[in-house]
């Protein structure tokens, strides 16, 4: 039943192994990275598809709150099995020299289902160190100097934020004696105090620098700028999600009251606002996109702070949704880059990719029926239900920056389909890998909007599964059999042999 | 399946031949035939035009738990007709040689009826909505249709277009934000729950959602202050397109209006609420706005010089004469507002098709280099004569009966200065269109004109169609007030008590029928009397004519058009201040401001320290 432990070590070996490999056979490396990210998905659906009710898995043999868990729920294993999926897509199939992007990614897959299947705090932050790593490595990978200087900038705050991230986790562990986060959830009371809401803030604004959560986001803007699409489309799309996912488990397992939620819908609100606002006055589509994923990350944020189930669907939705579009929209760019008034006649040289771009803004800005309008439906009707001025003030945000959200959106649209100058239409033609790719994500959108009706079961399935705190903590204490009372005791008992 | 269903499909089905057909040749007169086929299949549930009752579609979804359904009742069915019939008057315009030369000037006709082809289904979804949920997707669906038809023509009207959806975006929030509070209130988003929880509705809740739903919707009708969007992105659509913009889109806000606000909150209670310190209720107020949305936007009118603006511009006044009709609540106003809906719809066709036509002919629509065409263009005369009498309510057009329901209604409901308010509004329609017809058909012919003709009977036949309509309506109002009181029935009004000639009320009757035998009799006697006494008519060429004393040799031909109504602009000129451009661009300013500011953060050089800062605001939150 271990099994699923290989959507980890496998990319984790094949990263190593890669530059040995590639050193005899250029060929075989090339196959290895595709090779290892579909076994994941293979484990990672097998196991999807297995699962009747959320399983912890301690690996190793030792049981929690000792050892490693990994936690398994439908939240986790649909993260688990979108990260390779993603990956696919977005693999560098053209490289054909060296190797070096390929083994940051599999490093980036390994760590971050690592990241999504872990049950405790210290796990979860080594994987969220490996992951750090692999994105440093990737957003520099273009080796140009604006695209050094960004990293650097991202390499500072990820940093300063993973000091900020230990010493919060650290705080919990003074607090609670223990990481593991089903225990952590037993023991929620003993956090509910200033010294365990501090740690929930550190870990907050440590991890938010991953999750693009105002104001620790200042690389945002100049690492999706000047990495290759495709990073950009990877970092924006996947690995801020995983960071938010980070947050929300916290959050449910031991945060639930309303202190934390504030300072998440705080945060999130300013994100809005300062996202769409710096994304309405961008002169170039790159940063215009990243400006707007901050407002979007915001609007996840807003999403999450709702209490009870009905933040929990609205922010999965939100996440999904922004997970499958902004990757799309990245893509663009590759050969839609520079500035906005250069895009004049895009739609001429490349007709699909217009349409595409239309697509999925329509679905950002949540026009019915696509699926960013239900997303939105919900993170709306979860608002209003919760019926503070707070709450409702998010509401009024949220709405207003949608109109901007649509005339920035509109107005990059409508220079798409404007007359340009034929000398630089012909630079604007989208080939048809990158098209290929961008389609994949328009296929998903439009299936989603398809499969509306079972999809939105599904999600409030999942929604349901993962905001329940009682069931995370009793899957990983039902291992031993025993009543949860007594291994509280028990638990105890160890601390004090300790 | 039902017929509501078979007409959806249609529609659909339309949508999606001329969609993936549009570069075809004979794309047009498909489409055109099509819609005359959903115009059949309209007319197969015509019953619900006589009192029939509400049909349901066999289509439901369930998504995310919410029920999503779709029906079709007399209301519904008004509309529909009407956004039937001006798509089929602009298809067939717009689908003989009307669309040779526009593609011959680069334009894509395929696309132009693709565009309204998709209008006219995501209206009739609309239309057809059951609950709140299903409303908000129509009224979307239609916004962003609308935009299709705006920008296709390029260049300026891209522009226009993206105003327009700046002002729909800001809308639709504001709907969707009073849809979510109702979902709050009442549980659901069925219009149902929404009618019973109404009555429990604090006064609060009542302002609130009224104020969120009209401003919402309101952008549409292009009320006032949400008007300054519509008279561009109307006007600088391609001609075919304008007319049906022009008749049946804004007119998608006062149904959606009519709907929530009217029949679900119930308006009964607006007049309930007063508004502190002054002697105003909410209604009174709205009905205030109404009067300003008449009269702004129409003396805004009479200053264009463009045809196309200055009709896109009364379009706007004249939502404000139904809006206020139908404010009034009783049997007499709120028929002279739905009536009005018809026939506003068949003057503003008519006009804006006879003014494409010649704009087909003189490439020109502006108002300072046309004159004369009378001669030249007779029948686009004839019909731009019926549509500016029917839009100016001056008898025997249709434009008049609704307009007089509104202005007896405002009688009997004792509102004197409303109806002063509506009245110096219709002077400005009777002075802008006397201008538009007097600066393209009367006066002396333009050299570069002595060489055009009548446009072709393909564009023709469509235009006196309409004008056809607008006299018969208007003779016999009776025909058209048969589906206006299933529409007041539909909306719990009480039916207004009509003959086919007219209403026949204890406080006051009118038969058009009557007064257009009396009217043409009179001309009848005037000529009998004439011809009687010996006299000969004399014709007069057009260029034998004199201004202010002086011959007007033919080589000089002289047309007053600029500077118009040069008297009256000396007394009112000082009025226009463009406030509401002021307001529009301040708002601008604030938000370029803000973005400004926000943007600092992103360009700092010690981002790290906003982390910081950050860390240290969040640990005084929880631990100070």
């Amino acid at each position: 039943m271990n099994n699923i432990a290989f959507t980890v070590a496998l990319p984790l070996l094949a990263a190593f192994l890669l530059p040995i490999i590639s050193n005899s056979s250029k060929s075989a490396a090339r196959f290895i990275g595709p090779f290892v990210l579909l076994a994941m998905l293979g484990f990672s659906l097998a196991y999807f598809n297995m699962l009747e009710h959320p399983v912890a898995i301690a690996l190793g043999g030792f049981r929690p709150p000792l050892g490693i868990t990994f936690h398994l729920d439908n939240l986790s294993l649909l993260m688990a099995s979108i990260i390779p999926l993603i990956m696919l897509v977005l693999w560098p199939y053209a490289n054909i020299e060296g190797y070096r992007e390929e083994s940051l990614l599999l490093l980036l897959a390994g760590s971050a289902s690592g990241l999504a299947l872990s049950g405790d705090l210290f796990n979860i932050y080594v994987f969220y160190e490996l992951l750090s790593v692999a994105s440093f490595g990737l957003a520099a990978a273009n080796r140009t100097g604006a695209a050094f200087a960004a990293t650097f900038r991202y390499l500072v705050m990820s940093g300063l934020g993973t000091v900020l991230a230990l010493t919060g986790i650290g705080l919990i562990y003074t607090q609670t004696g223990t990481l593991n986060l089903a225990h952590i959830g037993l023991l929620a009371s003993q956090l509910n105090n200033p010294a365990g809401l501090s740690a929930f803030a550190l870990i907050v604004i440590g991890i938010g620098v991953k999750a693009e959560i105002f104001p620790v986001n200042g690389w945002v803007p100049e690492v999706y700028s000047t990495a290759s699409p495709r990073i950009s489309a990877l970092l924006a799309g996947l690995i801020s999600k995983l960071a938010v996912l980070v947050i929300v488990r916290l959050l449910v397992v031991a945060y639930q009251g309303p202190e934390a939620l504030t300072l998440l819908l705080v945060l999130g609100m300013l994100g809005i606002i300062w996202g769409e606002l710096s994304a309405w006055r961008s002169k170039d589509l790159k940063r215009m996109l990243s400006f707007s994923s901050i407002g979007q990350l915001g609007m996840v944020l807003v999403a999450f702070s709702i209490p009870g189930e009905a933040g929990m669907v609205a922010g999965i939705a939100m996440m999904l949704h922004h997970l499958v579009v902004k990757p799309g929209l990245f893509m663009l760019t590759e050969h839609w880059n520079g500035s906005l008034n250069k895009l004049a006649g895009a739609a001429k040289s490349s007709p699909l990719a217009a349409v595409l771009f239309m697509l999925f803004a329509l679905s950002l800005i949540g026009v019915p029926p696509f699926p960013g309008f239900w997303a939105k439906l919900l993170l709306v009707t979860g608002l209003v239900e919760a019926n503070t001025p707070l709450y409702l003030t998010a509401l009024a945000v949220l709405l207003s920056a949608t109109v901007i959200e649509a005339h920035y959106l509109m107005h990059t649209a409508i220079r798409m389909y404007s007359k340009g100058k034929k000398k630089q239409v012909k630079k604007l033609h989208q080939t048809p890998f990158t098209l290929t790719i961008i389609s994949v994500f328009a296929v998903v959108l439009i299936t989603a909007l398809i499969t509306m009706a079972p999809l939105g079961n599904k999600l409030q399935h999942i929604a349901a599964e993962s905001s329940d705190r009682a069931l995370y903590i009793n899957t990983t204490f039902a291992a031993r059999h025993t009543p949860v009372r007594k291994q509280i005791s028990l638990i105890k008992q160890q601390s004090k042999v300790q | 399946m039902n017929q509501l269903d078979t007409l959806l499909l249609i529609s659909l089905i339309t949508a999606l031949i001329s969609g993936l057909g549009r570069r075809h040749q004979l794309i047009g007169w498909a489409t055109a035939i099509l819609l005359t086929v959903q115009f059949l299949a309209l007319l197969s549930i015509s019953s619900l035009g006589y009192g029939g009752t509400v049909i349901e579609s066999a289509v439901n979804l369930t998504i995310l738990g919410q029920p999503l359904s779709w029906r079709f009742d007399g209301l519904s069915w008004f509309f529909a007709l009407i956004t039937i019939g001006a798509a089929m008057a602009s298809s067939f315009f717009a689908a003989g040689i009307w669309a040779k030369k526009y593609k011959k000037h680069g334009g894509n006709p395929g696309l132009l009826q693709f565009a309204m082809s998709l209008n006219v289904f995501t209206m009739l979804v609309l239309l057809a909505s059951g609950d709140l949920l299903s409303l908000f997707i129509g009224w979307e669906l239609v916004s962003w249709a609308s935009l299709l038809l705006m920008v296709l023509a390029g260049g300026i009207a891209t522009q226009w277009g993206l105003r327009y959806i700046v002002y729909a975006t800001a809308g639709a929030m504001s709907i969707l934000a009073g849809i979510g509070i109702i979902y709050h209130l009442t549980g659901s988003f069925a219009y149902a729950d929404l009618a019973a929880a109404a009555s429990t509705f604090s006064t609060t809740h009542v302002v609130v959602l009224s104020l969120l739903f009209i401003a919402g919707f309101g952008v549409k009708m292009g009320l006032l202050p949400f008007h300054l969007w519509q008279a561009g992105a109307y006007a600088e659509t391609p001609g075919p397109g304008s007319a049906f913009l022009g008749a049946i889109s804004s007119r998608m806000g006062l149904y959606a209006m009519l709907i929530v606000v009217f029949q679900l909150i119930g308006l009964g209670k607006m007049i309930a609420v007063e508004i502190p310190f002054t002697f105003l209720s909410l209604r009174d107020l709205l009905m205030w706005v109404a009067a300003f949305t008449i009269i702004f936007p129409t003396y805004t009118a009479l200053r264009q010089n463009d045809a196309r603006y200055l009709l896109a511009w009364h379009g706007i006044g004249q939502g404000g004469y139904m809006m206020m009709g139908l404010l009034l609540l009783d049997p007499v106003g709120s028929a002279g507002g739905l009536l009005h809906v018809f026939n506003y719809a068949t003057n503003q066709a008519a006009l804006f098709l006879a003014i494409t036509a010649v704009v087909y002919r003189t490439h020109t629509a502006d108002l300072n280099r046309l004159g004369g065409l009378v001669n030249r263009m007779p029948l686009t005369f004839l019909v731009l004569l019926v549509g500016i009498i029917g839009l100016a309510g001056i008898p025997p057009m249709n434009g008049f009966v609704s307009k007089w329901l509104i202005y007896r209604s405002l009688i009997i409901e004792g509102m004197p200065l409303l109806f002063v308010a509506t009245v110096i509004g219709t002077l400005g329609t009777i002075l802008s269109v006397y201008k538009l017809i007097h600066n393209t058909f009367l006066g002396q012919l333009r050299l570069e004109h002595e060489h055009i003709r009548e446009v072709p009977w393909s564009m023709l036949a469509p235009m006196l169609v309409v004008a056809t309509i607008i006299f018969i309506t208007g003779f016999m109002p009776g025909l058209v007030l048969d589906w206006v009181a299933s529409a007041q029935a539909a909306l719990g009004f009480t039916p207004l008590a009509y003959t086919l000639g007219g209403v026949e009320t204890a406080r006051g009757s009118l038969d058009m029928i009557w007064l257009c035998g009396v009217l043409f009799g009179g001309f009848g006697v005037g000529a009998l009397l004439f011809y009687g006494g010996g006299n000969k008519a004399k014709r007069v060429h057009q260029l034998d004519n004199y201004a202010g004393g002086h011959f007007l040799t033919a080589d000089t031909r002289y047309h007053y058009s600029n500077n118009f109504y040069a008297g009256l602009m000396h007394h009112i000129g000082g009025w226009y201040r463009g406030t509401f451009k002021w307001l529009e661009s301040s708002l601008i300013s604030i938000v370029s401001l803000l973005s400004g500011l926000t943007q600092i953060l992103f360009h700092s050089y010690h981002p790290a320290l906003f982390l910081l800062i950050t860390a240290t605001l969040s640990l005084y939150f929880f631990i100070g």
